[in-house]
């Protein structure tokens, strides 16, 4: 509960993927594309005609244009610019130098702080990351079909100048050693509709932090805010989070601006954008889960479970102890989403989508106070990392200012997709993963720092140098042997002895990426202009 | 130079507090801070678990040493605050949590040290550490692969081990069987592997690198 | 006694200085410099001593200005700063550092006030008395245990986990027989060895067996 008085976003101002997760929306497709800029003259006249695709945050009506509100584009386009984009597009030294550190480095020469070895390490990245030079802009579309992507795609080629701003080719893609030049995801569909799977089988993206000024259904606070320390069940559970965790030129958790480059018109609205290709060695998981579920109690589904912290279809282990009972309210679900679809009157459409949002809560809506043990979510399952929610003030009441209080600036907004095609072969080989993107207002207090002491380290859980089962690094023993290792605790009521998961592989693999600044459409049509100047 | 010894991080503060009376009081602070009344204010800084040892000294001029007739004795207006502390993790982690998760524990600390910013928000504070930071020019750590976690562990396990051990010389196999699965229960907390230190600091990896090749070629 | 916590003990420092030693440069430059070579890791010549936790050592050149409003002042003198905390009695640890690492302290302390007057444990233990400062708070956010309780408790938490791992789901018997070839290997309650090497930073060369 706080007296400040809530961000009021000028949501045209800032590009629509900072605050709209576009798959949630109908668009299930996205094509992402790198250009390099040889001369900032042809740069900046790219960016000028561009500017006007760009879609904003704008609230979207379903029909019937006004003033206030856009319609739903059919197509949505974004940009972002890496450190050395900035620069040849005429950005000043004096205000490139007020970026931060890790941004001017890019993704690859910070490869020792995210963990990118072995498989992961640049030199085995797609070849567009492998140029003589970084590249300079993203540009991303999102869709609804391929029809649609591939047309917008070809609209933006068709403003590329004769000279000077060059598509960067070499992303590896399905076909044997076939090289793009460009990168397209998709949810995976099945029976023609769009889920929310990724390639391990687990239902992904569920959970997203809610900010002030987000704009959108405020029952998104429950599980997506900070802690309370009330029931994590109910939003008295929950409070929204600090915009400038998530947007520049705005108050932040640590009652301040965040650090932003000058002048604060180039930064204000705008916010970072770290992008990764994931591949994810399917073939590895599928038989490590086969061979070790054989020996778990539980099975391979409950297996898979401890490993993410999620039953596969999303529901938190924490809260749903069993795959049955898993199963149950994953049918509930469904069944509750169909019936608004199935209602005949406004009064039954109503609570149908009341029932609906109340289940839905449910995936989201827990903390694991009363799982400080992990007999439930095991301490080392991947959700618990990545967002540990109260848990690192080890049920100690009062020993931090709020309960998530080191959790709270750790956040990351994620927009990724899957790419590539798994079903048809289940193997490591092959061009299938997850393009993850996630966005920050400070990448190395947000992202980085969960990757380097969450993902590849474990001490801040108490777990030594243990890594995250499905995302960390995991390397080779001396013999050559997959190394990867995992505690999954027992309920401290059942007899059981806790079971050790070893030799777990590396499951998923860094082939590239870099670090992108998503400026606001003020700070944009300032780089357009060639009119940024911090004097 | 370096202020990391692996999973160690070394912070050497001084900061001044304004004059004799202040210095009582912040020394005051500390007094109760140790006994009963204020011990649960320690609850932060334990549930941090980030520390291994670290120590506050408050001097006055008079309390510089001073071995010789020769030697002159300092003049201070001010007296000094020297903070000294074993910490894992990064600089900015370390500096961070005490901002979010204990800042009214840290501004009972330092309040009457002259210039403090408060520790919230966290960028003046930031600078403040940074400006009143002594760097270390020899770091010893006796185990620089243990955080202070591991270090807190490793004594349940051993004495938990060696009463194991003791206990079950004469049982048979499948009472031994139940009883080291018990234990394994007990120490289910304590069985993370330990390796070195994850690369927080770009600059140190650099330096010991290079330290590393100049060994080699001294060799 | 605050400088004391438990068992663990804080020894806090400051060796002053001579201001000139007949070198071209000031000894609190020379010392520094010479500070900045010391062998690290399992080699500093710290790794020997028994008994200390954790040690630094730094030049302390002045006190630092805070800006207007504030009061610029100075030291009269540079020290060197010796911060350490240990297990047990400053007296026996000072002993066993002289024992253990004599040359180093012969170097790193030529040119500090009163110095000259060291040169044996008891001489030294005396020195470093007339150079401490009472520590005003020691948080213990570890052990007190000695060190070689500690580190043996290291290796015996890295060797369990591995055998844990590698023994799962073995029958009564073959679970019991490893076992006791385990606590043979390891033997528990012998400090000397197998253990943990002091100031060791990887796996390679950190078990002395």
């Amino acid at each position: 509960m706080t007296s400040d008085a809530d961000a009021v976003l000028d949501l045209h101002d800032i590009q629509g993927n900072i605050i709209k997760a576009y798959p949630r929306f109908g668009y299930p497709r996205a094509r992402n594309f790198f250009l390099r800029v040889s001369d900032g003259d042809a740069g900046r006249a790219f960016l000028s005609a561009l500017i006007p695709t760009i879609t904003t945050a704008a609230p979207w009506t379903s029909g019937g244009a006004s003033v206030e509100n856009s319609q739903r584009p059919l197509v949505t386009t974004n940009i972002g610019f890496t450190y050395d984009g900035l620069k040849r597009l005429g950005v000043p030294r004096a205000s490139l130098q007020t970026f931060p550190e890790e941004f001017a480095m890019g993704m690859s020469a910070r490869r020792d702080i995210l963990g990118d070895d072995g498989p992961s390490a640049p030199t085995r990245w797609d070849p567009v990351w492998q140029g003589t030079e970084p590249v300079h802009i993203f540009v991303s579309i999102n869709g609804r079909d391929a029809a649609g992507l591939e047309q917008r795609y070809r609209e933006i080629l068709a403003l590329l100048p004769v000279a000077g701003v060059e598509l960067a080719a070499g992303h590896r893609c399905q076909s044997e050693g076939a090289l793009l030049p460009y990168q397209d995801s998709s949810a995976i569909f099945v029976d023609g509709e769009a889920t929310s799977r990724e390639h391990f089988g687990y239902s992904d993206g569920i959970s997203n932090p809610y900010f002030k000024g987000a704009g959108t259904d405020s029952s998104n606070v429950i599980g997506g805010g900070k802690a309370t320390g009330k029931d994590p069940r109910t939003a008295a559970g929950w409070e929204p989070l600090e915009t400038g965790e998530f947007l520049l030129g705005h108050k932040d958790e640590a009652f301040e601006y965040p650090v932003a480059p000058v002048p604060n018109l180039l930064g204000d609205n705008g916010t970072f954008l770290v992008y990764r290709k994931l591949h994810q060695n399917v073939g590895s998981f599928d038989s490590y889960l086969d061979g070790e579920g054989a020996k778990f109690p539980g099975g391979k589904e409950a297996l898979a479970a401890k490993f993410a912290g999620r039953w596969r279809n999303g529901a938190p282990i924490t809260s749903f102890a069993t795959e049955r009972k898993a199963n149950e309210f994953a049918a509930e679900w469904a069944a509750a989403k169909l019936a608004i679809g199935q209602a005949s009157t406004q009064a039954e459409r109503e609570a149908a989508k009341q029932r609906f949002s109340a289940l839905n809560t449910e995936f989201v809506g827990f903390d694991f106070t009363s799982d400080l043990a992990g007999g439930g979510c095991p301490v080392s399952a991947h959700v618990r990392r990545v967002n540990p929610r109260s848990a690192l003030e080890f049920n100690v009441k009062g020993a931090f200012s709020t309960p998530s209080a080191l959790s709270n600036r750790r956040r990351i907004l994620r927009r990724g997709l899957p790419y590539g095609d798994s079903r048809a072969e289940r193997k490591d080989e092959g061009e299938h993963g997850i393009i993850f993107m996630a966005l920050c207002a400070s990448i190395r207090r947000q992202f980085e720092f969960v990757q380097q002491q969450w993902i590849d380290y474990g001490n801040d859980f108490r777990v030594g140098n243990d890594k995250d089962p499905l995302l960390g690094n995991h390397g080779l023993d001396e013999n050559g042997e997959c190394d990867g290792r995992m505690v999954i605790e027992s309920d401290p009521k059942s007899p059981a002895p806790p079971y050790l998961c070893a030799k777990i592989p590396r499951f998923v693999e860094t082939r590239g990426g870099d670090y992108f600044f998503v400026p606001s459409l003020t700070a944009l049509r300032m780089i357009a202009h060639g009119i940024v100047d911090p004097t | 130079m370096s202020n990391l010894a692996g999973k160690a991080n070394a912070m050497t503060l001084i900061t001044p507090i304004d004059g004799q009376v202040m210095a009582l009081i912040n020394k005051g602070i500390f007094f109760f801070l140790g006994t009963r009344f204020l011990k649960h204010k320690l609850n932060g800084l334990l549930t941090l678990s980030m520390i291994h040892y670290a120590r506050w000294v408050i001097l006055s001029a008079r309390d510089f040493p001073r071995l010789s007739a020769a030697q002159p004795a300092e003049e201070l207006d001010y007296s000094y605050m020297l903070f000294f502390s074993n910490f894992n993790g990064s600089w900015a982690q370390y500096v961070d949590s005490f901002s979010v998760a204990i800042p009214d524990g840290l501004d009972g600390l330092w309040w009457r040290n002259v210039g403090w910013p408060h520790s919230v928000p966290e960028e003046p504070f930031h600078r403040y550490v940074t400006d009143n930071q002594l760097w270390t020019s020899h770091y010893h750590s006796a185990y620089p692969m243990a955080a202070s976690n591991d270090i807190k562990s490793a004594k349940v396990v051993k004495d938990q081990l060696r009463a194991f051990a003791r206990d079950t010389e004469r049982d048979e196999p499948n009472a031994f069987l139940e009883r080291y699965n018990r234990l394994l229960k007990s120490l289910q907390h304590d069985l993370g592997r330990m390796a070195p230190t994850p690369i927080v600091s770009l600059a140190t990896q650099a330096v010991d690198e290079r330290r590393r090749a100049d060994a080699h070629l001294k060799a | 006694m605050s400088n004391e916590n438990g068992n663990a003990y804080a020894l806090t420092t400051l060796c002053p200085l001579m201001a000139v030693c007949g070198q071209d440069a000031s000894p609190a430059a020379l010392i520094r410099d010479r500070l900045h070579i010391v062998n690290t890791g399992a080699w500093s010549p710290l790794a020997k001593v028994p008994n200390v936790y954790f040690s630094r050592l730094l030049i302390l050149d002045d006190v630092v200005y805070q800006s207007k409003p504030h009061r610029l002042e100075h030291l009269k003198s540079q020290y060197l700063v010796f911060e350490a905390s240990l297990h047990g009695k400053l007296g026996p640890f000072l002993e066993g550092m002289w024992q253990c690492a004599e040359p180093f302290i012969r170097s790193m302390w030529e040119f500090c006030v009163g110095f000259s007057e060291v040169r044996d444990a008891r001489t030294f233990t005396a020195f470093i008395e007339k150079c401490q400062v009472k520590t005003t708070f020691f948080f213990n956010g570890s052990t007190d245990e000695p060190l070689a309780e500690q580190l043996k408790s290291l290796y015996l938490k890295q060797e369990f986990s591995k055998f844990a791992y590698d023994h799962q789901g073995l029958s009564a018997k073959e679970l019991q027989a490893a076992f006791k070839a385990f606590i043979a290997r390891v033997e528990p309650e012998n400090l000397a060895r197998p253990t943990w090497r002091a100031g060791a930073t990887d796996l390679s060369n950190v078990v002395i067996p």
